[in-house]
């Protein structure tokens, strides 16, 4: 049965929406940047794999710098302001410690999401990122609020 | 203490590297939009002609002697309705608008759908289309991404078939995993391209065909609805993979996934 007023999204997404729904994903080493208006009860969540989008092909909201403003504008479109916006943001553990390289990646990750959240002024109200455990988050419009949970220490590299 | 002074440098390189990246990033995104923008408005404004065209194609009389002209215009507006719907996608995929929505379909008659818009080529080359579905219940996944995903692949088999050649479709369900395959004949298996066949414009080695566009969408969409697909050549056939999970994305936590963490409760959760 499909359960109606949630919502899984995946690497790559972003689901806006407003109340009773609940937003959830799975994350490793992504981070998911949820946004919430009190005023409007208007929520939205994004998923994303990498922090920055290279230039290469087309411009994807797998990448940090693509997906957070693309996130904020669809907020703003449903009628949100920066002003009345809060942030709430997860993720970006360490998965995999066997290359250096993908080590990096959750950190920069979370670096871009607080960077961004800070060029447009929207403050980060609570935040569960890094660590080594992959997470699933729920996101509820309701109140805004999220529900976390680890998981136990593997590969969650892809997400 | 050496570890820790080595992970500081670390820290501080990757926050300069990545406030320059930043700066760099914005003047790309600026050009990137720019020309998002345009895609959407050239396909939205191509749509809107094309729809009246293939409204009013089936009203017009056919004389006799001209039913081979008919079918030509036929074939080839139905080939440019889907360029334009390719282009489309790719605008909504560009724009971040492609949510996922399910309906309880019947995938044989997707298929079906599928296989009468590409009528024209499989007359045309007198193609052998073999369907072998396993799939007998209807499943819930996003009826529109699946079509689109399924015409993008039989329409690029049968583009490469070669005359009286095979396309084989074979549907069906393991462990909630949708596989279906594409199988086509080919005579000049292009094994240089594998690394570069989903990659949308890139730089065609065989211009005659499409846009280059379909395939990065069959990627794209099958990503979103959480599955993949795969190319293999074997004995000068070329096979596409399509696997889509059906419980994971829509049935939120109570699906029975592979992975139970995926799916238990929060009763125990932290709130944030």
């Amino acid at each position: 049965m499909i359960k109606t007023g949630s919502n899984f999204i995946h690497v790559g997404q972003i689901h806006v929406d407003t109340k009773p729904i609940l937003i959830s994903t799975v994350l490793g080493s992504c981070i998911a940047v949820c946004l919430y208006d009190k005023r409007l009860c208007i929520g939205g969540m994004n998923h994303y794999l990498l922090p920055f989008w290279n230039g290469n092909g087309l411009q994807s909201l797998k990448f940090g710098n693509i997906s957070i403003p693309k996130l904020i504008e669809s907020m703003i479109d449903k009628g949100a302001t920066c002003n009345t916006l809060e942030a709430k943001i997860f993720g970006g553990a360490s998965i995999n410690f066997s290359s250096c390289q993908t080590m990096m990646v959750g950190e920069k990750n979370i670096l871009v999401a607080r960077e961004i959240l800070n060029d447009y002024k929207i403050k980060i109200v609570a935040e569960d990122v890094g660590g080594n455990n992959g997470r699933k988050i729920q996101f509820n419009l309701e109140q805004g609020k999220v529900l976390l949970k680890y998981t136990a220490k593997s590969n969650f590299g892809d997400m | 203490m050496q570890n820790l002074y080595k992970i500081e440098i670390l820290e501080n390189e990757v926050e300069f590297l990545s406030k320059k990246i930043l700066e760099l990033n914005k003047k790309l995104i600026d050009s990137q939009r720019a020309k998002t923008l345009f895609l959407s408005l050239v396909a939205n404004k191509l749509n809107d002609p094309m729809t009246a065209v293939l409204g009013m194609l089936p009203h017009l009389k056919i004389q006799d002697g001209n039913e081979n002209i008919f079918s030509t215009i036929c074939q080839e507006a139905s080939d440019l309705d889907f360029k334009i719907q390719n282009l489309i996608t790719v605008a909504e995929i560009e724009s971040g608008n492609i949510d996922n929505s399910h309906a309880l379909i019947d995938i044989k008659e997707i298929i079906d759908e599928a296989v009468k818009s590409l009528k024209y080529i499989i007359k045309e080359k007198s193609i052998k289309l073999n369907i072998k579905n396993s799939v007998e219940k209807k499943i819930v996944t996003d009826p529109k991404k699946i079509y689109i995903i399924i015409k993008n692949l039989l329409s690029n088999a049968c583009m490469h078939c070669p005359q009286n050649g095979i396309v084989d479709i074979i549907l069906s369900i393991d462990d909630s995993i949708l596989t279906l395959l594409i199988k086509n004949e080919s005579s000049e298996p292009r094994l240089k391209e594998i690394p570069k066949i989903f990659t949308r414009f890139s730089e065609k080695i065989d211009s005659r065909h499409g846009l280059g566009i379909g395939l990065s969408i069959v990627r794209e969409l099958c990503e979103s609805l959480g599955g993949s697909v795969e190319y293999d050549i074997d004995n000068n056939f070329v096979t596409f993979k399509v696997k889509l999970p059906l419980d994971e994305a829509m049935q939120d936590f109570q699906a029975c996934g592979s992975n139970e963490f995926l799916f238990d409760s929060f009763d125990d959760a932290i709130e944030l």
